[in-house]
């Protein structure tokens, strides 16, 4: 017979009304060993986490911007994910029953995290059927954009303890959203916006958007 | 299950061969022949501006090829074009762009029927014959004008032997032959030349152009030579002829910068072609050739050099200045440049002759215009419509053939969604099949189909690699091994990647030989069984295919390193005794038999030991490595080290099938269809007619050839990699505890459901697009693709050939 685990006395202290009864509810859901090494990590289901900066960010480069200059729009990309980082997606991730202050040496390294680990999603990017030997710097764009898109999940990993498993997800929604996006490539319409890598960029957005809301979801 | 399933696959092939019987039937020619429609007293006594007429026909005739400065080489043409002694033109040749069409284009100046096409490889068809079709040779004919005929044997298919009185016909579709094809037809011209009073026609057909090209590409350093050979002759001919004889040299068709053609590409439709005679030179050249020295050195992507016509214009300018009725069926419109030859009488009358022939083909009225050029532009107009509405639908075979599939198609969904339930493998297959049924109505997806199956693949390995976090190493190597499939050779129409894995391989001669003969050794020693026996026989089988496979290179002038190449003399001098100058050569085909041989007395050897000695460990991967060097053996050389990349992939992918999801037979089947798909297409094969690839079709194949044999090869070397990945997973599928039978069918059920479902939409696309602009260009060929896939690859390959093993197993 395994001994019994004795759960950790709830704290009192809550930011919100609905946060204790979703903790219990994951809690006897799931049967989450909860103690000091494994406290529970997750992210609320508030409006919070809709990243709204995406939309009009979108808007800008889909209707304002002339000729699509992706380049300009991962300069704005990059501000407006650490404000949504530090006021609203660390503002609902919960790690050990509390919400961690924002970590501003943290914010710099995740940021340069996130500047590397764009050379190994550009390898992926290629992997996964981007040309080879043209059209590099687009692709790398596009690396990049997905990286910072995942910004917010990056820091969050580090600042959780390396706890990958939880926040698989965001990355997972962002590259669904490429993929789907994918789609408009082989149409034979000569626009514009089908130039690589525009779509997926577009792809990668709308998947963040939906994302970072669904997943506290899953 | 099993009874009613062979059932419904042989009634859906009837289904779809009854629907592709009424979608592509014969066009409805008006029969009988012309005469003149407007003021035919008048006409009859007109006379003719030339009296004789040599006709050249280049086969594959690009116009660059005779204008551009870098492409051409016809140097004597050019200094006639300068000098105003040739008119020089772009002609657009209808799709399908394959010569036997295209010589009853040219010579009847229709628009061609898409069956023909498909005639144009099958020999022996007699219906494409023109014997009662109206055609400039038969107006020749009727008038008594004696033709004589040199070259391409299919103008002997078209027409009968008594329109000429001489002919010496040479055959089309032997392709490694550059040389000897048009020496045949050359040797006669210095007889013919010397006694012009024996012909008024003569009409030679060159077809050495075109097997450089399917060859060796439009670039191919084969070129420079046979174009100096061909300006050679043009000058011989030229040198010879009065003022009344009028040389019309062009190419029937274009070609691709691979050297292929059959499509609609801009290179495939845009053919040359040139009028010489020394009487041009008092009239006024075209304006378009008025203002520039040819060879012309700029560079147009579209092909479009000095004046645009179509090609069938030709018909009517033809008859015209020979005082002819133009044919019947011509949808030909006169070349405006040539109407300066006539009185200005004559010209208004051969004008409104066109005009009113023309208004007849369209069955409409002639309205009463006076003004030339307005009828000129209403002439064109009405030729445009006429071009476009090339056939007629026998609706009532369509309907029936779509009817008996819809209810395949409803009994097959039934009794896939019984036997599969609903479960996430379902949905993946209903999405697979939605997503490409659904394609088929979009001109652009058809023709770039292999992005959907690339997208559709890395989804499922994206998705089984998160669901499967502990194998991420593994799903890497997977992706890594389709990023070569992918990379390895352009596919579709809208992207063009230069450096493919192909080029590379192509332009480094000692990497890619080095690949080639690891691949085959490893590919063929892959048994499962280790004894002497199977060693032996799949080290033999490798050698021959290696040796061949070398030795077609040295032939075709592709560089071979040298280890090589003593390896293959050696071999070759085993074979042939006598050391005569081209023993490369000449050993060619007795190797090819030798192997095809070979291969055939090793897989009867080992259905033979499994049989009587039952080893049944290892059957199918014994079988598979046998039938991958067949394969390999019709594969193109640069394409060979794919094999080994299936190789290495087929292994991970079984290992992640068995460790994973090995009680589900439907992913695997999903899985096996979507990896013949995709490396159908990253083999350098697309949706259209012009990558049907034929470098393989005549293995081992003399000149007396058997057109079922070659047929069976093309396909063979067409869906090489397909056919690998068909029969792979049978390796892993049959187990000997289980009834192999009930295996099998279950295993079948998710490709014909596939099949099936994707075919009721793809015809519904055909029949509602059938008025659409790329019906003949991207549907009509998606639609022959689909027949072949369910009859050589589901119904040959997947039932016959599989079921005879499981048969044997």
């Amino acid at each position: 017979m395994p001994v019994k685990r004795r759960s950790m006395p709830k704290k009192t202290v809550s930011f919100s009304d609905d946060e204790t009864l979703i903790r219990t509810r994951q809690l006897n859901g799931k049967k989450m060993p909860v103690d000091h090494y494994n406290p529970p990590v997750y992210v609320r289901k508030t409006l919070l986490t809709v990243p709204f900066h995406l939309l009009p960010l979108l808007y800008h480069f889909i209707k304002c911007s002339d000729n699509y200059d992706v380049a300009k729009l991962l300069c704005f990309l990059i501000p407006l994910q650490s404000l949504y980082l530090i006021f609203q997606f660390n503002r609902s991730t919960v790690y050990g029953n509390k919400i961690l202050k924002i970590h501003f040496g943290l914010l710099f390294i995740s940021l340069a995290a996130s500047l590397l680990l764009t050379l190994p999603c550009m390898a992926m990017i290629i992997l996964l059927g981007a040309p080879m030997t043209q059209l590099l710097k687009e692709t790398w764009i596009l690396a990049a954009h997905c990286c910072f898109l995942a910004y917010p999940a990056v820091y969050s990993v580090f600042n959780c303890d390396f706890k990958v498993g939880i926040f698989k997800k965001y990355f997972v929604s962002i590259a669904l959203g490429c993929w789907i996006s994918c789609v408009v490539l082989p149409l034979d319409w000569d626009r514009d916006w089908q130039e690589w890598p525009i779509p997926i960029v577009v792809g990668a957005y709308l998947g963040a958007f939906v994302g970072y809301p669904a997943c506290s979801y899953i | 299950m099993g009874k009613r399933l062979i059932v419904l696959v042989v009634l859906q092939l009837i289904a779809i061969f009854t629907f592709s019987a009424g979608f592509f039937p014969q066009k409805s020619v008006m029969q009988g022949d012309a005469q003149f429609w407007y003021l035919p007293d008048e006409q009859i006594h007109m006379a003719p501006k030339f009296d004789k007429l040599v006709f050249v026909v280049i086969d594959a005739l690009r116009a660059d090829f005779l204008f551009q400065k870098e492409a051409s080489n016809f140097h004597f043409v050019h200094e006639l074009l300068n000098n105003g002694k040739a008119w020089g033109y772009t002609a657009y040749s209808n799709p399908p762009t394959v010569t036997l069409p295209r010589l009853k284009g040219i010579t009847t100046g229709s628009t061609p029927n898409f069956l023909d096409a498909i005639l144009n490889v099958a020999e022996d068809d007699s219906s494409s014959n023109l014997k009662e079709q109206d055609s400039w040779l038969r107006q020749f004919h009727v008038h008594n004008k004696h033709m004589k005929f040199f070259g391409d044997d299919t103008w002997l298919k078209l027409f009968p032997h008594e329109f000429f009185d001489e002919v010496d016909g040479t055959n089309s579709f032997f392709v490694s032959d550059f040389e000897q094809v048009d020496l045949n037809v050359t040797r006669h011209l210095p007889k013919q030349l010397g006694n012009q009073d024996e012909w008024d026609v003569l009409i030679l057909h060159y077809l050495g152009l075109d097997h450089i090209g399917h060859k060796g590409g439009a670039k191919s350093h084969f070129m420079p030579a046979k174009h100096r050979e061909m300006d050679s002759i043009i000058k011989e001919i030229y040198s010879s002829i009065d003022e009344s004889t009028l040389l019309c040299v062009m190419g029937d068709h274009g070609m691709n910068d691979l050297g292929n053609h059959g499509g609609s590409s801009a290179g495939e439709t845009s053919a040359g072609l040139v009028f010489i005679s020394e009487k041009l030179e008092k009239y006024e050249k075209p304006i378009a050739q008025r203002n520039v020295v040819l060879p012309i050195s700029e560079l147009n992507e579209n092909y479009e050099y000095l004046t645009k016509i179509q090609q069938i214009d030709l018909v009517p300018t033809l008859a015209s200045l020979f005082n002819l009725p133009i044919p019947k069926n011509s949808i030909g419109v006169i070349i405006a440049d040539f109407l300066q030859l006539f009185s200005k009488d004559a010209s208004k009358i051969k004008i409104m002759d066109n005009y009113h022939q023309l208004v007849s083909v369209a069955q409409g009225y002639s309205e009463q215009i006076d003004d030339l050029t307005a009828i000129m532009s209403r002439m064109k107009d009405i030729q445009a419509k006429l071009a476009q509405s090339a056939t007629n639908y026998d609706y009532s075979l369509i309907a029936i053939g779509y009817a008996v599939l819809i209810g395949i198609t409803v009994i097959t969904t039934a009794s896939t969604l019984r036997l599969l339930r609903l479960t996430y493998t379902t949905a993946l297959l209903l999405g697979t099949t939605m997503i490409l049924s659904f394609s088929t109505f979009g001109s652009s997806f058809v023709e770039e189909e292999h992005q959907l199956w690339w997208w559709i693949t890395i989804g499922i390995v994206g998705a089984s690699c998160i669901s499967n976090p502990n194998e991420i190493l593994n799903h890497l190597l997977v992706l890594v091994c389709l990023r070569f499939v992918r990379g390895w050779n352009n596919s579709g129409q809208k992207y063009f990647f230069e450096h493919t894995i192909y080029e590379l391989l192509k332009t480094h001669n000692n990497l890619q030989w080095v690949f080639n003969t690891l691949t085959i050794f490893a590919v063929s020693c892959n048994t499962a069984t280790h004894d002497y026996f199977s060693f032996t026989s799949s080290f033999v089988l490798a050698s021959l295919c290696l040796v061949y496979k070398a030795n077609w290179s040295i032939v075709n002038g592709e560089g071979l390193p040298k280890w090589l190449e003593i390896i293959v003399f050696k071999s070759c001098s085993l074979l042939q005794e006598d050391e005569s100058s081209d023993i490369y050569s000449e050993t060619l085909v007795p190797l090819a038999r030798l192997f095809f041989q070979a291969s055939i007395t090793v897989l009867i050897a080992r259905i033979l030991v499994h049989k009587y000695f039952s080893k049944k460990v290892g059957f199918f991967q014994d079988v598979h490595s046998i039938i991958s060097s067949i394969l390999i053996f019709q594969t193109s050389s640069a394409n060979i080290p794919l094999f080994l990349v299936f190789q290495i992939l087929s292994g991970r992918l079984h290992y992640l099938w068995t460790a994973y999801y090995s009680s589900n037979q439907a992913i695997l089947m999903l899985l096996n269809l979507i990896l013949q798909h995709l490396s159908f297409f990253q083999f350098g094969s697309t949706n259209s007619i012009a990558t049907v690839n034929l470098t393989n079709a005549y293995n081992g194949v003399s000149d007396d050839y058997n057109i079922y044999t070659v047929g069976l090869l093309m396909c063979i070397g067409n869906f090489a990699p397909s056919i690998y990945w068909s029969l792979a997973s049978s390796k892993v599928l049959y187990k000997s505890n289980t009834d192999k039978w009930s295996v099998f069918y279950r295993a079948k059920l998710p490709q014909f459901f596939f099949y099936c479902l994707f075919g009721c939409f793809l015809l519904a696309s055909c029949i509602i697009l059938r008025y659409h602009l790329f019906i003949w260009s991207v549907f009509s060929p998606k639609l022959c693709y689909y027949v072949t896939w369910n009859a050589f690859m589901n119904g040959l390959i997947g039932w016959v050939v599989e079921g005879l093993l499981v048969a044997l197993y």
